[in-house]
C-alpha cells in the first residue's frame, strides 16, 4: 500500500551548510503527525523540500506512491499538498474571503471566454466558489470577517485564515508550519481542537511543525524529532518524551521547553 | 462637436486602450515594463503595412497588429518572466529599443526612420470609442473573477500563489500577452488616426508614459488608470506650448506620488459603492450571506 | 590586422567607460535591490559641472574634474535622501523606488533642458585626442588610451576600497543582507549615502569621457541604458559581471561599427541582451536569489 508521504535519504546543502542530513520518515495515510525540533533544526526546510520550493540535493520524496522529488511547486500542489507558512503569507490586498476564493477556484473553473464576458457558467461557478469559501471560513470561525482586508485581522485569526485557504485546495496532505506561533494558551487550545476536528472531518493526512511541545504531545500520536538537520527520534509521545537525545536537544538549546 | 474635440477624444481612447494593457500587467500582475511602446509600434506598423501594401481592410489589419504583438510578447516573455524582480523591466527596455531600431533599419519594409505615410484614416471617433468600450468591458469582466484573483495573487505573493497551485511564470506570461494585444491594437488605431507613423513615436519616453499613467492612476485600479490617462492626455494637450516644463512637472509628479501616495490617485479602489463608502467614512456593511 | 587591433582598443576603451557607469549602478542594485534609472542623471550632472567649471570658472581640468565628481556624488546622495529614503522607510516594495527613480531621471534631465537648453555642447579640448602609434601595429587616439587607463585606475580604486577598508567591508556585508548588516551595528543610512556617493562619482568620470566622445546634451544620460544592459548581461548586482558585461558590449559595439555598419551597433547591443536573457537569464555572473520562507 502507498504511504501518504515518504522521505528517503533526503539531503539538502546550502553552499557548505548541510541543512538536511539523510532524513527518512514515512507518514501513513490519515495520520496526524508532528515534526518537532529546536530552532534551526531544518523543519521548515523539510516543508520547502516537500513542496518543491527548494530542490533536494539527493534522496527522494514520494506522495501517495508518486515520485515528486524536485517537481515544481505548482505541480506538487496539484497532486494534493497544501501548506501554511511560519511567517504568514496572505494576499495582503485581498479580503479574507478573496484569499480563500483564490485557492478554492482551483477546483471550480470556467473558460477564458466565459471569464471575459461573464456569460455561460460564470455566474454559477463564481457562486459555487463563494459559497464553498464561506463554508470554510465558517469552519475556522472567520465568517463574520469575510469582507475585511486579510492583513488587518489579528494574528491568531490570520493563522486560521491560512488554514482555511489551504483547506480550500482540497488537499490530501496538509502541512502546517508552526500554526500556534505567537498564540496565547487559550488560543492554542482552540487551535488544538480545530486541527483535530479538521483531521477527523476531512479525512486528511496532517503534518504539523510545532514549537509548543504540549500541542504536539496532546494531538499527535506520531512524532518525528530532528536536530541539526538529522532525525534523532521517532515514535509516540511517551517514547519522544523519554528519549535522551530529544531531551538533550531541547535542554541544550532552549531552557523554557 | 468640433473636429478638435473629436480628435482629442479619439486620442484619449487610443491612449486608454494601451494604458489598460499596461494596467493589467503592471497594476494587477506586478510586472514592471518600460517597453510597451514597442508593442504599439508592432501593431501600428503591421496595420500600416497590411492596409497600404496589401490593401487589407483595416479591421482585420488592426486585429493582426494585436496578434503580432501577442506572438512577440510570448517569445520574449517565456524566458524573462521566469525571473522575478527587475529583469523583465530591463529586458523590456532592450526589447523596446531593439524593435524600434529594427523598424528604423529595415528600410525595405518599414521605410526607415522617416516614417510610414499614407495610411488610410479609418480611426474615426466612433471607431475608437467602440474599440475602447469593447476592450474595457472584456478586461473589466476578466478582472472580476478567477483570473483577476489569480493575477493579484501572483502580484501580492508569488510564493504563496505557487503554493496554491498556480504556475506563476505562466500567469505572468498570460498577463504580458494580453497586455501586448491591447497595446498592439492601440498602435494600429493610432496609425489609422494619424495616417503617418514613425519609429521615434514609440521610444522609451512613450513607454515610460504608459507605465507612469498606470502608476499615477493607482496600481491595481482599472478606473484609476483611465482617470490617469484622461488627466495626462488633457494636460499634454493643454501644456503643449510649454512642453519643456511639462516633462519637468511630469517627472516631479511621479516622484511626489511615489513619496506621498505610492498607491496612486485611486489606490486599489474602483469607482463604485465601495469607494463611496470609503470616502464617506462609513464602515462597509457586511455582505449578505446565503 | 591594424584595424582590428585599433577597434579592439577602441572597444575596450568604450567598454571601460560603460563599466564605470555599470559598476555604480550594480552597486546600488546589490544593496537596495532596485534598478536606479536616475543613474544616468549623475553622469549628466558630472558632465555639465565639468563643462561650466572649465568654461565659466576657467578652472583647469584637474580642478574641474574633481569638482564635477563631488557635484555628481552629492547630487546622488541628495537624490537618495529626497526621493528614495522616504519610500524605503515606509515600504519594501521596490517597484515604487523604480518608478521614483524614473521620475527623478526625467526631472534632472529636464532641469537641464529648462536651465541650460537642449543644445549640444562640446567640452573644451582638455583631454588630448592626438593619434598615437602603437609600436607600428596600429594607430589609436590618445583619448581612448587615457579613458581606458583612467577607468582601470577607478575600478582598481573601487576594488581596494571594497576589500581593504572598514566601509568597504560594510558595503559588501550589506550587499549580502542589508537588514542584518543594520542589526550588526552598521549605520545603514550613512552606508547607503556612501554607496550613492561612490556610484555618482564613478558615473561622473564616465560622464566626462562620454561628453568628450559624443558632446554634451541633457539626454546624454540615456546612454546609461547600455550600462544597464551590460550589468544585466554580466548578472545584476555582480560587480565583476558589470565590468565583463561592459567590456563585451564595448567590443561588440566597436567591432560592429568598424566591420559591419555603425547603424547596427545599437541593434547588436540589444540583441546581445535578448540572447543573454534567452540562454542565461541570470547573466554571466548572476546568482539566483533565494527567498527566505
Amino acid at each position: 500500500m502507498a504511504f501518504a508521504l515518504e522521505l528517503g535519504g533526503v539531503n539538502k546543502f546550502f553552499g557548505g551548510v548541510h541543512a538536511v542530513n539523510d532524513m527518512s520518515f514515512i507518514l501513513q495515510e490519515g495520520e496526524l503527525a508532528g515534526l518537532i525540533g529546536p530552532n534551526g533544526a531544518g523543519k521548515t526546510t523539510i516543508f520547502n523540500l516537500v513542496t518543491g520550493v527548494y530542490d533536494v540535493s539527493s534522496g527522494h520524496i514520494t506522495l501517495f506512491g508518486e515520485d515528486i522529488t524536485n517537481h515544481k511547486t505548482y505541480e506538487v500542489v496539484r497532486k494534493g499538498i497544501a501548506r501554511t507558512f511560519q511567517n504568514l503569507r496572505l494576499f495582503a490586498s485581498a479580503t479574507v474571503l478573496e484569499n480563500v476564493m483564490t485557492a478554492c477556484q482551483q477546483h471550480h473553473r470556467y473558460s477564458f471566454l466565459e471569464a471575459c464576458t461573464h456569460l455561460g457558467r460564470w455566474r454559477s461557478v463564481e457562486r459555487e466558489i463563494r459559497d464553498r469559501s464561506m463554508t470554510l471560513l465558517e469552519r475556522v470561525g472567520l465568517a463574520d470577517r469575510a469582507d475585511q482586508t486579510a492583513t488587518t485581522l489579528p494574528y491568531g485569526h490570520q493563522r486560521r485564515l491560512e488554514i482555511a485557504r489551504a483547506l480550500a485546495l482540497e488537499p490530501r496532505l496538509l502541512l502546517l508550519d508552526e500554526p500556534a506561533a505567537g498564540m496565547n494558551p487559550e488560543e492554542v487550545q482552540d487551535l488544538n481542537r480545530l486541527i483535530q476536528k479538521i483531521h477527523a472531518d476531512f479525512g486528511l493526512t496532517i503534518l504539523v511543525i510545532e514549537h509548543h511541545m504540549e500541542l504536539v504531545m496532546e494531538i499527535c500520536p506520531h512524532i518525528v524529532c530532528m536536530n541539526f538537520g538529522a532525525l534523532i527520534a521517532e515514535g509516540d509521545p511517551e517514547h519522544i518524551q523519554g528519549h535522551p537525545e530529544v531531551l538533550k536537544a531541547y535542554l541544550g538549546e532552549e531552557v523554557e521547553e | 462637436m468640433s473636429a478638435y474635440t473629436e480628435g482629442i477624444i479619439t486620442l484619449l481612447m487610443i491612449n486608454a486602450i494601451a494604458a489598460m494593457g499596461v494596467c493589467l500587467l503592471t497594476g494587477f500582475t506586478g510586472v514592471f515594463t518600460l517597453g510597451h511602446a514597442a508593442y504599439m509600434a508592432l501593431g501600428g506598423y503591421a496595420t500600416a503595412i497590411l492596409t497600404v501594401k496589401y490593401h487589407l481592410h483595416w479591421l482585420p489589419a488592426v486585429v493582426a497588429g494585436g496578434i503580432l504583438a501577442i506572438v512577440v510578447a510570448y517569445v520574449i516573455g517565456i524566458p524573462t518572466l521566469k525571473l522575478m524582480g527587475d529583469y523583465y523591466a530591463i529586458a523590456s527596455i532592450g526589447l523596446g529599443e531593439a524593435i524600434r531600431l529594427i523598424l528604423e533599419n529595415w528600410q525595405s519594409v518599414t521605410r526607415g526612420a522617416r516614417g510610414y505615410p499614407g495610411i488610410p484614416t479609418f480611426t474615426t471617433m466612433p471607431v475608437a470609442v467602440g474599440f475602447f468600450l469593447v476592450l474595457a468591458f472584456l478586461l473589466f469582466c476578466l478582472l472580476h473573477g478567477s483570473y483577476g484573483r489569480m493575477f493579484k495573487a501572483c502580484r501580492d505573493d508569488h510564493i504563496a500563489a505557487a503554493l496554491l497551485g498556480y504556475d506563476t511564470a505562466r500567469v505572468r506570461v498570460l498577463s504580458l500577452v494580453l497586455s501586448a494585444f491591447y497595446c498592439g491594437v492601440s498602435g494600429g488605431l493610432l496609425a489609422g488616426f494619424l495616417s503617418f507613423i514613425q519609429p521615434v513615436m514609440f521610444d522609451m519616453l512613450k513607454s515610460t508614459e504608459l507605465t507612469a499613467v498606470v502608476v499615477f492612476g493607482g496600481l491595481g485600479s482599472l478606473s484609476g488608470c483611465l482617470l490617469g490617462t484622461t488627466i495626462i492626455t488633457l494636460v499634454t494637450e493643454l501644456f503643449r506650448p510649454i512642453s519643456q516644463y511639462r516633462m519637468l512637472i511630469y517627472g516631479a509628479v511621479l516622484v511626489i506620488i511615489m513619496v506621498l501616495r505610492p498607491e496612486g490617485i485611486m489606490g486599489q479602489y474602483e469607482f463604485g459603492p465601495k469607494l463611496f463608502r470609503k470616502l464617506f467614512g462609513r464602515k462597509a456593511p457586511a455582505q449578505e450571506r446565503r | 590586422m591594424g584595424t582590428l587591433l585599433q577597434q579592439i582598443i577602441n572597444g575596450l576603451s568604450l567598454g571601460s567607460v560603460y563599466a564605470l557607469i555599470a559598476v555604480g549602478y550594480s552597486l546600488v542594485y546589490s544593496i537596495l535591490l532596485f534598478s536606479n534609472f536616475a543613474h544616468g542623471s549623475f553622469l549628466v550632472i558630472g558632465g555639465y559641472s565639468c563643462y561650466f567649471a572649465l568654461k565659466t570658472l576657467g578652472m583647469n581640468i584637474w580642478l574641474a574634474g574633481g569638482l564635477s565628481l563631488i557635484a555628481a556624488g552629492v547630487s546622488a546622495i541628495l537624490t537618495e535622501r529626497l526621493a528614495y529614503k522616504p519610500i524605503r522607510e515606509r515600504t519594501n516594495v521596490t517597484l515604487y523606488l523604480l518608478i521614483a527613480s524614473m521620475g527623478m531621471s526625467i526631472v534632472i534631465e529636464n532641469i537641464f533642458v529648462v536651465t541650460v537648453g537642449g543644445r549640444f555642447r562640446a567640452l573644451p579640448p582638455v583631454i588630448p585626442t592626438d593619434p598615437v602609434n602603437l609600436f607600428g601595429l596600429a594607430t589609436t587616439s590618445a583619448f581612448d588610451l587615457i579613458s581606458l587607463v583612467v577607468a582601470v585606475i577607478c575600478l582598481g580604486g573601487l576594488q581596494l576600497f571594497l576589500t581593504r577598508t572598514k566601509w568597504g567591508l560594510a558595503i559588501r556585508a550589506a550587499a549580502y543582507n542589508l537588514r542584518i548588516a543594520g542589526l550588526m551595528g552598521v549605520n545603514v543610512s550613512r552606508l547607503i549615502s556612501l554607496v550613492f556617493f561612490v556610484a555618482g562619482v564613478l558615473a561622473a568620470v564616465g560622464g566626462i569621457f562620454l561628453s568628450v566622445r559624443y558632446t554634451l546634451y541633457p539626454q546624454l544620460g540615456g546612454i546609461t541604458i547600455k550600462a544597464f544592459v551590460a550589468a544585466v548581461i554580466g548578472g545584476l548586482g555582480s560587480l565583476p559581471g558589470a565590468v565583463v558585461g561592459s567590456l563585451i558590449l564595448g567590443l561588440a559595439e566597436m567591432l560592429t561599427a568598424g566591420f559591419i555598419s555603425s547603424q547596427l551597433r545599437d541593434l547588436v547591443v540589444f540583441s546581445l541582451l535578448v540572447i543573454t536573457l534567452l540562454f542565461r537569464p541570470t547573466g554571466l555572473f548572476g546568482k539566483s536569489v533565494g527567498e527566505k520562507i
